[in-house]
């Protein structure tokens, strides 16, 4: 995907190469729209690296469990509390962000 | 050609559709399903949160993302989280309660009785608070793979 992305971007700029070629009462408007088309694939690029990214972790936690539930292994105490300060930490960081987020919108 | 400009729009987002058909999303594991024992579930759902967590955190800190979509995943959040903590609270009890059972083996047999009886009480509530959180949880995890779609 992100691939993907790099190329439509590559391409978008190639066309604002192209931009002084457009007639004079259109260029604003082309200019415009792939700033516009620039934007989306930026956010879309985004949330895509957050996807493989969330992924990655979720496939990492699943090959510990399983590593676990091969050996029968029980979680240790410490493990536990591993897991719990990170759904602490992550839900601290979380809120902070909406707030700061909130506190942003018009 | 009246609207070059349109004709060429067009004719990119035409060309650019089956790319985009072909797109498949990374598959999300779950790591709930790989467990075996109620303790080695309550980890892998923690662990899972906290990314499902770290990535909603993500979304909502990235100025591109809609204010809606930001509010939505708050609400989620504020429903997850109270389960996720109560699930926390179970799991503390439980991991107490195992300890005292391994901890009473060689102790007498009522006392025995009494950190297993403990223990059983301590399992059923950490199955259950499990259960409680494993829908919000959901619902978060999808509304986060939806925000990135």
């Amino acid at each position: 995907m992100q691939q993907i992305i790099v190329q439509v971007q590559m391409l978008l700029v190639a066309l604002s190469g192209l931009l002084p070629l457009v007639r004079e009462e259109h260029r604003g408007r082309a200019g415009e729209i792939l700033a516009f088309a620039g934007a989306v694939l930026k956010a879309s690029g985004a949330l895509a690296a957050n996807a493989s990214d969330l992924a990655r972790k979720l496939t990492d936690v699943r090959a510990e469990v399983e590593s676990m539930a091969e050996s029968g292994r029980p979680v240790t105490a410490e493990e536990m509390e591993g897991a719990i300060a990170r759904v602490r930490a992550a839900s601290a960081a979380f809120r902070a962000a909406l707030e700061i987020a909130e506190g942003a919108a018009p | 050609m009246p609207h070059p400009i349109r004709v060429f729009a067009l004719a990119l987002a035409l060309a650019a559709t089956p790319a985009c058909a072909a797109f498949e999303a990374p598959r999300l594991e779950n790591p709930v399903a790989a467990a075996r024992s109620v303790d080695q579930r309550a980890y892998a759902l923690l662990h899972a949160y906290g990314a499902i967590v770290e990535e909603a955190r993500d979304v909502v800190a990235d100025p591109e993302s809609p204010l809606a979509l930001k509010r939505a995943l708050g609400q989620a959040e504020r429903a997850a989280t109270p389960a996720a903590e109560t699930l926390q609270i179970a799991v503390v009890a439980y991991v107490r309660a195992r300890s005292d059972f391994d901890a009473a083996a060689h102790a007498d047999q009522s006392a025995i009785a009494r950190a297993g009886a403990a223990l059983t009480a301590a399992t059923r509530h950490l199955g259950e608070a499990l259960t409680a959180a494993e829908r919000p949880v959901g619902e978060l995890e999808a509304l986060v793979q939806a925000a990135r779609r």
